[in-house]
């Protein structure tokens, strides 16, 4: 699903963010991206989903070299990745059911159908009867959860997540977690970038561990505190 | 919480580039062009006051050129009125004797171009102006009556422009009695040099005006784009291309400039009837008759159109420098 192969990324001051990263997460797979604040894991995330653009090396996504895309064809690429963000990036002047629907909206569906899709997409985040509440007026945790209902809407094949859990309490973390592990199960490939090394602990999955913008591990972690 | 994914084979689907037919984007753009429209109009009422400030300055800029326009309109058709000879004098040779007056009389009578001849003996020419100047003592003492027998010709209607009288008075040169051709009509001349003056001068404002109208909507819009950055980026994020991002911006500078255009037009409307009223009074004083026409539907068509197409333009522009530029952090 995702291939890097010696990507590197300097950003305009000279700021090595990735240093020669190769990683392939396959289809299907999930797994965190961990590593301390500073260690790269946003900009690994935004060379995937075309906000940055590799300085040197080769990005590969779902067999498609992205390295060169030319600008035009970017909007069409995002719309098969779901994107979470730690600050949800809702529109507040709009209601939860039509930010869940934004990208169906894009691609032209009828009103009809942007509606019938975005209930069904709430209400497999657990927010049936908030469609019509600004996000303003929900929760942090509720917040998440539109965004999580906007990035699955129209059924990506992978699902970006950066610091999904970030403002969360625990609790409301491994309930966000058990969301991504169900889309998962249904064959989403998810990749969660994530400092919360707790978080991690508790479910056995694939760990890709940056440091000071190199990959320094990949698999499971064994103990706390690795990196 | 259940999870319950509807076309799960669409999950396995790489993520190409999706081509939908000819047909199903055209149907899908025309759908959605015609939504943008409508949301674009009601997007802009929800800031009524500074739309309503806005559509005010674009509509008095509008409204000076088209005003300037109506003006030019009338007083050309007025001033084709007036561009004749509505009169021209002949001074006879002093001494020519009254029998060949008379025989040039009857010659004038009969060209084609010449409604009336009067004549004005020397004498009576000397009577008017005694009366008229209040000489009358001082002239008694001349030995002679200086002045020379006229005749007044008024040509035929046809003759009456420009052209066709600079060819009566080409004729009426040649005769030999006639000592000098005056033709009343080169005030009309000096005072149209100054028209086309003004002329050129208020279309160079007019252009000015058109110009900050341009940068009235383009600046509008570019506030726009910057006060809703963050919306545009999530846009973005989510797949929205450029095109899709920036109609609504496009249709709001369209429909700026075309309210602009109506309030322009109910200006110019109002003014011509406040004009009018001033005119009747004027026309009734000299007793001639004379409407001023205002624009008639094709010109308020234009009006609209261009006010429409200048938002449009100047919103491009913005669209251009500033949210095809925004991307998402
Ligand atoms: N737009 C940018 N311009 C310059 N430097 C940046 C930019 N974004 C991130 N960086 C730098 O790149 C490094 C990696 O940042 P980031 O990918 O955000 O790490 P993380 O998400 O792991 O905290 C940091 O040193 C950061 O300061
Ligand atoms: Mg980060």
């Amino acid at each position: 699903m995702i291939l890097f192969e010696e990507v590197s990324k300097i950003y305009a001051d000279n700021q090595v963010a990735l240093n020669k990263v190769d990683f392939h997460l396959k289809q299907g797979e999930m797994a965190f991206l961990t590593g301390h604040s500073g260690s790269g894991k946003s900009t690994l995330l935004k060379l995937v989903s075309l906000m940055e653009r590799p300085t040197t090396g080769r990005i590969v996504l779902n067999g498609n070299d992205i390295s060169h895309i030319k600008g035009n064809d970017i909007p069409y690429l995002r719309r098969h990745i779901g994107m979470i963000f730690q600050d949800h990036r809702l529109l507040m002047n709009r209601t939860v059911l039509e930010n869940v629907g934004l990208p169906l909206l894009i691609e032209g569906y009828s009103r009809y159908e942007i509606k019938r899709r975005s209930l069904s997409a709430l209400e497999k985040v657990g927010l049936s009867g908030k469609e019509n509440s600004f996000p303003i007026h929900l929760s942090g945790g509720e917040q998440q959860r539109v965004g999580i209902a906007r990035a699955i809407i129209n059924q990506p094949p992978l699902l970006l997540a950066d610091e999904p859990t970030g403002n969360l309490d625990p609790k409301l973390s491994l309930e966000i977690l058990s969301l991504f592990e169900s889309l998962n199960e249904f064959g989403m490939s998810v990749l969660i970038a994530t400092h919360d090394l707790g978080l991690i602990a508790k479910m056995r999955y694939r760990t890709l561990t940056l440091r000071e913008g190199e990959m320094i591990n990949d698999g499971l972690l064994r103990e706390r505190n690795e990196y | 919480m259940s999870i319950n994914m509807e076309g799960n084979k669409k999950l396995s689907g790489s993520p190409r580039i999706n081509k939908v037919s000819l047909i199903g984007r055209i149907k899908s753009s025309l759908g959605q062009h015609t939504r943008q429209l409508t949301a674009s109009f009601t997007e802009l009422w929800k800031t009524p006051f500074a739309t309503v400030m806005t559509i005010l300055v674009l509509g008095i800029a509008l409204s000076l050129p088209t005003v300037f326009h109506v003006l030019y309109k009338n007083v050309e058709r007025v001033s084709g009125q007036w561009d004749s000879a509505s009169e021209i004098s002949l001074f006879l040779k002093k001494d020519i004797s009254e029998e060949r007056v008379q025989v040039l009389i009857n010659k004038l009578s009969l060209y084609k171009d010449i409604e009336t001849v009067t004549y004005i003996s020397r004498h009576q020419a000397l009577e008017e102006f005694k009366e008229m100047s209040g000489f009358s003592k001082a002239l008694n003492y001349l030995d002679e009556n200086p002045l020379p027998a006229v005749l007044v010709v008024i040509p035929v209607k046809s003759a009456m422009n420009t052209a066709g009288s600079k060819l009566l008075v080409a004729k009426l040169e040649r005769e030999q009695d006639i000592d000098l051709v005056r033709v009343d009509i080169d005030w009309i001349e000096k005072l149209q040099a100054i028209f086309y003056l003004v002329v050129d001068i208020v279309i160079g404002i007019a252009a000015l005006l058109l110009l900050s109208v341009l940068l009235i909507v383009s600046n509008t819009i570019r506030l726009n784009i910057l006060n809703q950055r963050s919306e545009i980026e999530v846009l973005k994020l989510v797949g929205a291309t450029n095109s899709f991002i920036q109609l609504p911006y496009i249709y709001i500078g369209a429909w700026y400039g075309f309210l602009g255009g109506l309030i322009a037009w109910l200006f110019t409307f109002i003014l011509v009837l406040w004009l009018q009223s001033g005119v009747m009074s004027l026309t009734g004083v000299y007793q001639v008759q004379f409407e001023i026409i205002s624009l008639n539907f094709q010109e308020s068509a234009t009006l609209l159109g261009v006010g429409a197409l200048l938002g449009f333009i100047a919103s491009f522009i913005s669209v251009k420098q500033y949210l095809v530029k925004i991307e998402p952090k």
